[in-house]
């Protein structure tokens, strides 16, 4: 019974403060006791030693004013002092009797006090009334007797010695209660102390009995509560209280709340653990799986699967996207739609079903042995903004707990936030792989148009190297034929005399050629004469001499008569005569004439004549034959086997048309030379219609002839209005084609289709030279024709910035050399001056160090002026300047060269820098 | 569900027979040549061959593939035309910059530098690292391994001739990628080409490698691969990837072009970010 008594701490502490009370009341009462006690004793003595002494005094006292009213009046006589004797004589005993009371409990004062009165009486009666007496009755012998033995005097001393005996007995006696008082009050004091001491320990003893009963509990609560702070996460551990006061109320409710936080750190570490489990998962595959695992475990369900929405047009579908404990997928459906059953509708109302008892048949968990119902079931929404992102479902052996759903309910909140920042981070991911890919692709594509770009670039160099080319040829043409106006007039001017003088010339040389032919004449004639020998007079050897100045009189001849032809050509004195010509003889002419050197030389000689070649051709046949007989005899010199051939036959008009303007041709005859000989050299071809021109020196040592033949061949075709042309490769032979026209009425302008030849030519020519161009292009880079070195320097304008006059002598002499046009200036300023003036600089060599401006400050103001941004400026640093380099470019300097300067360097850097 | 955003190749890929035909003629060019474009980008590839088949006024691919098979010759006109060159001195100064200041530092105790310029095309690039190795006094020990799969370009690359018309980019790259001397003094000119000092090709060591079919052929402290990786798919980039990786001694640097990254890279993980900006890697 009492055991099951509350003993609480209030019950505790008014316990032991009762204790200490009652003591402490005891202690008063025995000190207030002391103290009454010491009172009584020392009022005692205040009192009743004091009415002692009074009493003590006042008989005395009462004594000694009987004496003095009975010395008085014995005196005098006088009654009035008898008054003090008799208020003293009546009022003495009653004093006395009190004293005596007084003393009742001292009976040896009492027994002196009894002396002390019985010789007051004695005196009274012995003295004071018989002398009183005797006076009042005028007894004065008597009384003088009376005083001559004076007895009262004797009593008088015996009372006060008594007295004084009484006194100092009393006065012991007060001492020595004093002295008991005093005792007695050290004693109380001591007492006191004891007291204060005993109180002092009971109430300590009893404030540790009850605070040690009270803490000692708190220390156990603390202690639990402690552990449970210190080791986080586990707090399985419980107070335990044995009192019964309010600790263990105190304990119970700490035992209660630790039992929540329990719950609450199993809810939260799960949580926390389940939120750590997809951290940094970036996959949604993962994530998912894990957490379906997770989750499972967490709440003890033998399995799980977790649906993903996905929206295909209206329908939105949830499908398994992962599961725990699926035994070859077969957990649950893969799909439904929203509301579709039980996991549709929890979709549908973003609500957690909790079923549990599941009646009937239901999924099997298997297990390794056999497989298993589960009881209880959990549908959960995973929620995001509103929508059902995903659902989840478990299946569980056992009931899901408050707890677990409530797991379940906080973990999913979090989950979806999960979820969608999972999602977003892979649509992230995503997108940067893709603009990386982008970017890369980006990058191929400008490589790729800067390849092509370049290749079109190449190619658009190559033809802007040619019309460069043809511009340039344009501009020499044009300068050249400014060049020739100017000339032409000169040489108008010269030409009327000389044509004057030319005349004298020709005439000189035809009358030269006559007069040497006379006497040439007679050399041939009487040479072959000799030569004949008919005579007989010679000898072999002297015939042969003769013929040989016979033969070489005939060469002289036949050079004569070119120079002869030729000068007249040029002299303009040869008319021609175009008279009908009879083309049917020609084969039968030219076979007589050059068959027997065929033979001589074993060459096959053959004459081709088409049928349509008209019978009648107008022409001067002098020339004509003239022109036959030289190509054939050329043909026949340079052929050593194989060949010579004449083909005759009609020329298609429009084909003579496209480079022969001659007017009034009947019909055109085109009659080709051909043979298989040495042929002629491309270089050389345009050469041999010159004048004493043959293909080579070695040529001439070998075939000898003059080498005029052919142009005069040439002149007689212009002259008579046509054109020859050679086709020839080298070591295969030549084919002389002409052209000649059939001129009924003469030739209309004699000056016009040599003209029209040359530019014809000329046209043709280019042509020829665009189509071997153009098929370099295609070829290799490399072989296009390209600016001469001397292009890129010659005539570029080059601005000299320097103080140093050696060094501007050195450059500019150097520079001036390659072609370019040098302006100096001495310092910045001036520099700015001069491209203010004249803008059209193509390059600035630039000084460092210069007085008034230097270069980098002038830099900086050429580069101010936005026309001279791209300009180039080549600054000339010295090299023992650390930060030239930076400071240039700062500056705007385009390049930079170390002085001293090398020229080659120098050269190298302008190429660079002049290439445009 | 993600392979409909990888539709960079969608407009191939729309057309099934132009696909079909793509493939076998690359098909066709490996089993002719040797050459392996089988996993380059086919957008870039499709418009190579658009620009052949324009320029020879080809109607179809197959026909195309016609004339690679029996047109001799025709082949190496379609490699050519594959192979993009397209590179510079200096290219990215900015780039040569970084390098200068940041990684050269960490080469210059090396006993030995190994430098790989891994499909240098013509070599503009070798030509300059060369000039900056030596401008940092390390030329004496620096090695430069410069391949293409290009052995015309590579010829090219041998020559150190480089056109005038870009001597003036070059120089202001060269200026800008911190150049210590005057650009000048490497190199002479003719009216035409600069020729670059044959002192600098003395550790530059040229031949044919192939990044798609070859191996790994030496421990490298740095590879230079700019703006190649470009041209290759994703699987190809991993499979090049991998190469460099085994390439690199540990602590070495790989240097990418400014529009690539090795962050998609399976390799991404082995790389630490040496310089991000410049696209410098660095092996873990």
């Amino acid at each position: 019974m009492l055991k099951n008594k509350r003993f609480s701490i209030r019950s505790k502490i008014v316990f032991g403060n009762l204790i200490v009370v009652l003591c402490l009341v005891i202690s008063i009462i025995a000190v207030n006791n002391q103290m009454a006690s010491l009172q009584r004793e020392r009022n005692y003595i205040i009192h009743h030693d004091l009415t002692v002494y009074d009493l003590t005094s006042r008989i005395e006292k009462r004594l000694l004013d009987m004496e003095t009213g009975q010395r008085g009046f014995i005196i005098t006589g006088n009654k009035d002092y008898l008054v003090p004797y008799n208020t003293a004589a009546s009022k003495w005993k009653d004093e006395y009797s009190q004293l005596y009371d007084l003393l009742s409990d001292n009976p040896g004062q009492q027994k002196k006090l009894e002396e002390i009165k019985s010789t007051i009486e004695h005196w009274i009666n012995t003295s004071g009334e018989p002398t009183i007496q005797l006076k009042k009755a005028n007894h004065t012998e008597e009384l003088n007797r009376f005083f001559k033995t004076d007895i009262g005097r004797r009593d008088m001393d015996q009372m006060r010695s008594q007295f004084d005996t009484f006194r100092s007995k009393e006065k012991a006696l007060t001492k020595a209660r004093a002295d008991r008082l005093d005792h007695q009050n050290l004693l109380l004091k001591f007492g006191l102390f004891g007291l204060l001491l005993l109180l002092s320990i009971i109430s300590i003893a009893i404030a540790v009995v009850v605070s040690g009963s009270i803490v000692k509990t708190i220390n156990e609560v603390v202690r639990t509560i402690k552990q449970m702070t210190t080791s986080r996460g586990n707090i399985e551990g419980r107070i335990q209280v044995k009192t019964k006061d309010e600790i263990r109320d105190l304990g119970e409710a700490t035992n209660a709340l630790v039992e929540v936080l329990a719950q609450r750190n199993w809810l939260q570490t799960n949580i926390a653990e389940t939120i750590a489990m997809y951290q940094g998962i970036s996959s949604l595959d993962a994530l998912t799986e894990r957490f379906v695992t997770g989750i499972t475990k967490v709440t003890n369900a033998s399995f799980g699967a977790l649906y993903l929405r996905e929206e295909k047009g209206e329908t939105i579908r949830y499908v398994k996207k992962a599961a725990y404990a699926d035994s070859l997928n077969d957990v649950g459906r893969e799909s439904f739609i929203l509301g579709q059953g039980m996991i549709g509708q929890c979709a549908l109302e973003q609500q957690m079903h909790v079923i549990n008892d599941i009646p009937g048949e239901y999924r099997l968990i298997t297990s390794g042995l056999g497989e298993i119902r589960p009881r209880n079931l959990l549908i959960a929404p995973i929620l995001l903004e509103g929508e059902t992102i995903a659902v989840i479902e478990m299946a569980s052996l056992h009931e899901f707990t408050a707890l677990e759903q409530s797991l379940v309910r906080e973990v999913l909140d979090s989950f979806g936030l999960a979820m969608n920042s999972v999602i977003g981070r892979m649509e992230i991911e995503r997108l940067l792989k893709e603009s990386q890919a982008m970017t890369e692709e980006l990058q191929a594509q400008s490589e790729e148009l800067q390849t092509q770009s370049e290749e079109l670039n190449m190619q658009s160099e190559e033809l802007r190297m040619i019309n460069e080319q043809l511009e340039e040829r344009t501009e020499e043409a044009e300068e050249r034929s400014l060049e020739l106006e100017k000339a032409k007039e000169e040489l108008e001017e010269k030409a009327r005399q000389l044509t004057l003088s030319s005349k004298y010339k020709s005439e000189f040389m035809a009358n030269m050629s006559h007069e040497l032919r006379t006497p040439l004449n007679s050399i041939l004639i009487l040479s072959e004469m000799l030569a004949e020998n008919t005579s007989g007079s010679l000898t072999e050897e002297e015939a042969e001499f003769a013929r040989v100045i016979h033969s070489s009189g005939k060469d002289l001849l036949s050079l004569i008569n070119d120079i002869l032809d030729l000068s007249k050509v040029e002299a303009g004195k040869l008319d021609m005569m175009f008279n009908e010509m009879n083309m049917s003889e020609l084969p039968v002419q030219l076979e007589r004439n050059f068959s027997h050197i065929a033979k001589q030389k074993g060459l096959e000689f053959s004459i081709m004549k088409d049928s349509n070649v008209p019978d009648i051709f107008h022409t001067d046949e002098k020339r004509f034959q003239q022109i036959m007989k030289n190509l054939l005899s050329n043909a026949f010199k340079f052929t050593e086997s194989g060949s010579v051939s004449v083909t005759i036959r009609q020329a298609e008009e429009s084909h003579v048309d496209r480079w022969l303007t001659t007017k009034g041709a009947e019909y055109w005859l085109e009659i080709a030379v051909k043979d298989t000989g040495i042929g002629i050299p491309k270089d050389k071809q345009g050469l041999v219609f010159e004048a004493f021109q043959q293909a080579d020196g070695a040529t001439v040592r070998k075939y000898g002839g003059t080498g005029l033949g052919l142009s005069i061949c040439r002149e007689f075709v212009h002259l008579l209005g046509g054109r020859i042309i050679l086709q020839s490769e080298e070591g295969k032979g030549s084919t002389f084609i002409l052209y000649l026209p059939s001129l009924p009425n003469g030739m209309a302008h004699r000056d016009e289709p040599v003209e029209t030849a040359v530019e014809v030519a000329a046209a043709e020519l280019s042509e020829m030279e665009m189509r071997e161009v153009g098929a370099s292009i295609f070829n290799d880079e490399t072989s296009f024709a390209l600016p001469a070195e001397s292009s890129v320097f010659k005539g570029k304008n080059v601005l000299i910035v320097d103080d140093d006059n050696r060094n501007i002598f050195a450059l500019k002499t150097a520079l001036q050399n390659e072609g370019m046009n040098i302006v100096i200036a001495n310092n910045g300023i001036e520099c700015l001056n001069i491209i203010k003036e004249k803008q059209d600089f193509d390059i600035i060599l630039m000084d460092i160090m210069m007085p008034v401006m230097d270069g980098y400050e002038t830099m900086r103001k050429i580069r101010g002026n936005p026309s001279f941004e791209d300009l180039p400026i080549i600054a000339l640093t010295a090299k023992a300047m650390r930060n030239d380099r930076e400071k240039c470019l700062e500056a705007g300097a385009s390049d930079y060269i170390s002085k001293p300067l090398e020229l080659e360097q120098l050269f190298s850097v302008m190429r660079v820098w002049l290439t445009r | 569900m993600d392979d409909k955003y990888w539709g960079i190749e969608d407009e191939v890929e729309d057309n099934l027979t132009k696909s079909i035909e793509i493939e076998l003629l690359l098909e066709g060019i490996y089993r002719l040549s040797g050459f392996d474009f089988r996993q380059y980008m086919r957008s870039s590839i499709w418009r190579r061959i658009q620009n052949r088949m324009r320029l020879d006024k080809i109607p179809t691919v197959t026909r195309l593939l016609e004339k690679a098979v029996h047109e001799p010759g025709y082949i190496d006109v379609l490699l050519n035309d594959f192979s993009i060159n397209v590179t510079e001195m200096f290219r990215d100064p900015h780039f040569f910059y970084s390098f200068r200041k940041k990684v050269v530092p960490h080469l210059r105790d090396l006993p030995e530098i190994r430098i790989w310029h891994a499909g240098c095309a013509t070599g503009e690039e070798v030509f300059s690292m060369a000039i900056l190795m030596e401008e940092e006094g390390l030329s004496h020990k620096t090695k430069i391994y410069a391949t293409d799969m290009n052995e015309n370009v590579l010829e090219k690359a041998k020559r150190g001739i480089f056109p005038l018309s870009k001597m003036q980019t070059y120089t202001k790259n060269y200026m800008q990628a911190g150049g210590t001397h005057a650009f000048s003094e490497y190199y002479t000119t003719d009216f035409k080409n600069a020729y670059f000092n044959s002192s600098l090709k003395d550790n530059i060591i040229f031949f044919q490698h192939n990044l798609v079919t070859d191996q790994s052929f030496n421990e490298f402290h740095v590879i230079i691969c700019r703006n190649v990786l470009i041209y290759f798919t994703a699987v190809l980039q991993n499979q090049v990837h991998e190469l460099f990786y085994e390439s690199l001694c540990p602590g070495g640097f790989l240097g990418l072009g400014d529009k690539e990254s090795i962050r998609f890279a399976e390799r991404t993980g082995s790389y630490s970010e040496f310089n991000g900006a410049e696209r410098i890697y660095r092996k873990i």
